[in-house]
């Protein structure tokens, strides 16, 4: 219980924080999606032309890579800035890097609210497999928090990591078929796509948002190894590693 | 009496970083080993009773802080044993745990929340009234406040803890005169209630006057302890 109150602080101080001071505070969240959409608009749009319904398209993948970005890119950080926090109180340290992920999923749930209605003008099908969009993002956000866990905790000891990941971030995103149609890469490169573990992910939130159907249990499968895989090397290396965050932070 | 705390050869060992290797940069240009075991506090072993108060002298640098550390569970031994009965009230150290883009209500919320404490009304009327922080203060953001302003809130939000134990880290250094006696007063009243106080200082003659026993660190080891009085008589024969 007391654990939970602390974990809720560190959410909640995280959500304050990441918009004071600034003029329209939440809107940001929607604006950078919406901005990105434009530009593969302009950019991607003859190659579009065979697709239907490309701005639901774009969409569906775009906002759940920016709550992957977020998380990550402000998570890395989180257990170097607590340092005042760790050495002074008691905490779990994985609650720092928990409640980065936590504040990211309240941002994307209203994002995701106001996507629902936005896109009824863009030929959103609402149906009851809408639903599914749920524990998908659940999934997802267990797999954002093992990617969290082993960034956050390298660079505690290497600064280099929140640097290069940061530089590799936009690298991951265009290897992800999120502005483009997978039938874009040719076949001897398609190994390259199928190695990125979020393109499973926009994959599959793509079923209910796109397509309007219940996702294909095969791949349901395959994002569970591929999280369950990555939380335990997360959980592993992060225990191994937090009796030696305090003295060299 | 009954034993509050208990420190048997207590050793902590840092895996210290001694060319500051940040980077790889540094990596490949120190042809070193990058990391080297370092001793920081060497067969500690004390006790302290309910209602005792228990001064922590020494220079800079010779364990004190990572001394606090273990007791709040934050740092563990690497050999030796700490028995703790009763609960520990966070270590207090000048605006530690203020989010400085936070207002000062905000921050009392927060705070009593990671020390895992209630947010109940009355807590957080206290707290306001100790720190004697007025409205308009305590509604701007914290990095607006002076140190002193910093200190009287962390000091006061730390003493609303209802712990067993307090530690109070080189706190009374700063605030202006008339925070620091209101805090000696403070100290005085939870001692009267039975409750310990775990105080380091640099200065032996505000030791003397708040606590019972003393231990003097040098280099990790205690090289004195007993009384205040006399440990503090030692101390100032040092320098």
């Amino acid at each position: 219980m007391q654990h939970l109150n602390q974990l809720y602080a560190l959410s909640k101080r995280n959500i304050i924080v990441r918009y004071k001071h600034s003029l329209i505070g939440f809107f940001w969240g929607f604006f950078k999606p919406l901005l990105y959409l434009l530009i593969f608009i302009v950019i991607f749009s003859s190659q579009f032309s065979s697709t239907s319904n490309h701005v639901l398209y774009i969409t569906s993948g775009i906002l759940f890579w920016f709550f992957f970005s977020n998380c990550t890119s402000q998570g890395v950080q989180s257990i170097v800035q607590a340092s005042g926090l760790l050495k002074s109180v008691y905490i779990p340290a994985i609650f720092f890097p928990l409640a980065e992920v936590m504040g990211e999923l309240f941002n994307v749930l209203l994002a995701l609210s106001v996507y629902f209605i936005v896109m009824h003008w863009f030929g959103m099908v609402y149906t009851l497999q809408l639903f599914w969009v749920l524990p998908i993002l659940l999934l997802f956000a267990i797999f954002s928090f093992s990617v969290t866990l082993i960034l956050s905790a390298l660079n505690v000891f290497y600064r280099d990591v929140g640097i290069l990941w940061n530089t590799i971030q936009p690298a991951i995103f265009y290897l992800t078929p999120i502005a483009y149609t997978e039938s874009l890469i040719p076949q001897r490169f398609s190994f390259v796509i199928k190695a990125n573990p979020i393109y499973y992910f926009i994959k599959l939130f793509r079923y209910p948002l796109y397509e309007a159907i219940a996702p294909d249990f095969y791949l349901i499968g395959k994002c569970v190894l591929i999280t369950f895989i990555s939380l335990s090397i997360g959980i592993l290396l992060f225990n191994r590693l937090k009796n030696q965050f305090i003295t060299a932070i | 009496m009954s034993q509050l705390l208990a420190y048997k050869n207590v050793f902590v060992k840092y895996r210290h970083n001694h060319a500051g290797v940040y980077s790889i940069k540094d990596l490949l240009t120190t042809f070193s080993m990058p990391f080297q075991y370092k001793t920081i506090l060497d067969d500690v072993s004390f006790t302290l009773n309910k209602g005792e108060s228990l001064g922590i002298l020494g220079r800079n640098g010779s364990g004190k802080s990572t001394l606090l550390r273990t007791m709040a569970n934050i740092v563990k031994p690497y050999k030796g044993t700490i028995e703790c009965v009763g609960s520990i009230a966070p270590i207090l150290a000048l605006g530690v745990g203020l989010e400085m883009e936070l207002t000062g209500y905000e921050n009392i919320d927060l705070l009593l929340a990671l020390y895992g404490q209630g947010r109940d009304k009355k807590k957080i009327a206290d707290i306001i009234a100790f720190s004697e922080l007025d409205d308009v203060t305590l509604k701007q953001a914290v990095k607006c406040y002076s140190s002193g302003m910093l200190a009287r809130l962390s000091f006061s939000i730390s003493f609303a803890n209802d712990c067993a134990i307090y530690i109070i880290d080189e706190v009374l250094a700063v605030g202006d005169f008339g925070f620091q006696s209101k805090c000696i007063q403070k100290i005085n009243e939870l001692k009267t209630q039975g409750k310990s106080i775990i105080f380091v200082s640099h200065f032996p003659d505000e030791v003397e006057r708040i606590c019972d026993k003393a231990i003097l660190l040098e280099n990790g080891k205690i090289i004195q302890q007993g009384k205040a009085h006399d440990v503090c008589d030692y101390y100032r024969k040092l320098f």
